[in-house]
């Protein structure tokens, strides 16, 4: 049955996705509203430390849950979301962005190495142009702030706003992921890189060999990531997965676990100068760190018992309430 | 194939993934202790003081003119010299963690030796400078 252009239970997902957003906005303005009101007193909103500590524990715990379960990492979620509806400043929520990121992609690099479902080749090969480039984007992230004051934090919010609802785009319509795309005509450049690996695959109960393709075109790819990670602090499994598997063809399962492996690297780059700036203090990272670690675990766990279907269209909602958030408070300081 | 038969993960990676987990989980057991004590008996920057600024939207330079009494943010590894304080412990764990990938990048290049390959032990190599240098704090952002 339909109404109109869409099926009906797409109707529905198009509602919650729209009620989401007005509620996270709600959320915002309540947040603005009791720090507003909160005035010349301190303005923790009533919070103790120790209360900070696990509301932000508990807020992480469940980031990392909907992450898992939508495909998509931790930081990617945490940045935009803390970004547009928390008072704290942009460096400092960049900084621990990158930081819980950085986390996730350690702990689950582990598992993907032994299981050799991550090429290492490919990680040393995309490796070197995304960690330069993730710690040229901080270093940007750094020099925007120190040099452009309020114009470039606008900046910073406006684009990571596009960014992020780029990203909401891309989940709806990035086209259909091919699990073991046909590779053909690999170029000289790649077929000289020896990428081709095999990893013994527990579905089939048999040993898949794969080539990829592409490489000079991967390169490129990653350094435009790379920039995007290390400014805006986020991590950036959500464009290296499309350019393993669509742009390379790697299975999308290498790409998945090689994407996530990569990110471990190239925010441990990233995340140096950040630490050195004194942009993180433990009171605000530790709780978000430890909460995407057990929300990350939680969610592996749930991951194989229910359909994780309708929470991508909660992640899109996320990422468009953020998105349009960060953009109007962008657009805001400019004017 | 049977299972037996299936190819072996390669050594580098092995050697990587699990000295980064073993370093991260070691770096949030220390961070964890230092936050905990850190929010009990308090540390160099004032918790109460940090969490009104955070709320407040303040930038790094004020939060830690106010509330640590500096003149200016520190820069480098700045807790190696105060680990008499609880953040500054918890700061420690965090970096820790932070080196996580470095010191596995290090490890991988003893697998890739072993497995002669030395096209791509350049490229760990190239990667693990840079990251030894980030973490070295050569490069580094200025206020």
């Amino acid at each position: 049955m339909t109404l109109g252009l869409l099926p009906k239970a797409r109707w529905f997902k198009l509602l919650a996705v729209i009620i989401l957003v007005m509620m996270l906005f709600s959320f915002s303005t309540g947040i603005a509203y009791a720090a507003e009101q909160a005035g010349s007193e301190p303005a923790t909103m009533g919070m103790s430390p120790i209360v900070f500590f696990f509301v932000f524990l508990g807020i992480s715990i469940v980031i990392g849950i909907i992450a898992v379960l939508g495909g998509v990492g931790g930081g990617v979620i945490f940045t935009p979301l803390m970004m547009g509806f928390t008072p704290i400043d942009s460096f400092i929520i960049r900084a621990t962005g990158l930081f819980v990121a950085m986390c996730g992609s350690l702990v689950a690099a582990r598992p993907f190495l032994r299981r050799g479902l991550a090429n290492v080749k490919i990680l040393f090969f995309a490796g070197l142009p995304y960690a330069v480039f993730a710690v040229l984007g901080a270093l940007l992230a750094g020099y925007v702030k120190t040099t452009m004051g309020e114009g470039g934090e606008a900046m910073i919010r406006l684009g990571l706003g596009i960014l992020v609802i780029g990203i909401a785009f891309l989940i709806i319509f990035g086209g259909k992921k091919v699990e073991y795309p046909d590779v053909r005509n690999v170029d000289s450049f790649t077929e000289r890189l020896a990428l081709s690996m095999s990893y013994w695959e527990e579905s089939m109960g048999k040993v898949v060999s794969y080539k990829v393709k592409r490489a000079p075109i991967g390169i490129l790819a990653f350094c435009g990531v790379g920039l995007i990670s290390g400014l805006f602090g986020v991590g950036a499994g959500w464009a290296m997965v499309p350019v393993f598997n669509l742009v390379m063809l790697a299975p999308l399962k290498v790409a998945a676990a090689s994407s996530k492996v990569l990110i471990g690297i190239g925010d441990t780059a990233a995340i140096w100068p950040y630490i050195m700036g004194g942009g993180i203090f433990p009171l605000f990272a530790v709780p978000c760190m430890v909460g995407l670690v057990i929300g990350t675990m939680i969610g592996a766990k749930i991951m194989l018992k229910i359909k994780a279907g309708f929470v991508r269209w909660l992640i899109v909602a996320v990422m468009f309430g953020s998105g349009t958030k960060l953009v109007l408070d962008g657009i805001a300081r400019l004017t | 194939m049977k299972k037996d038969e299936a190819p072996k993960p390669p050594l580098a990676g092995v050697i990587y993934g699990e000295i980064a987990y073993w370093l991260l989980l070691a770096g949030m057991l220390v961070a964890v202790c230092g936050s905990a004590i850190y929010i009990h008996s308090g540390g160099i920057i004032n918790a109460t003081c940090l969490l009104d600024h955070l709320w407040q939207g303040a930038d790094i330079n004020t939060i830690w003119a106010e509330c640590a009494g500096v003149t200016e943010v520190p820069h480098g590894h700045w807790y190696f010299g105060a680990l008499h304080q609880a953040d500054a412990v918890a700061m420690l764990g965090i970096a820790i963690g932070s080196t996580a990938a470095v010191v596995g990048m290090w490890g991988a290049l003893i697998g890739l030796i072993r497995s002669r390959e030395k096209f791509y032990f350049v490229f760990a190599i190239i990667i693990a400078i840079i990251l030894t240098l980030s973490a070295l704090g050569i490069i580094t952002i200025a206020h």
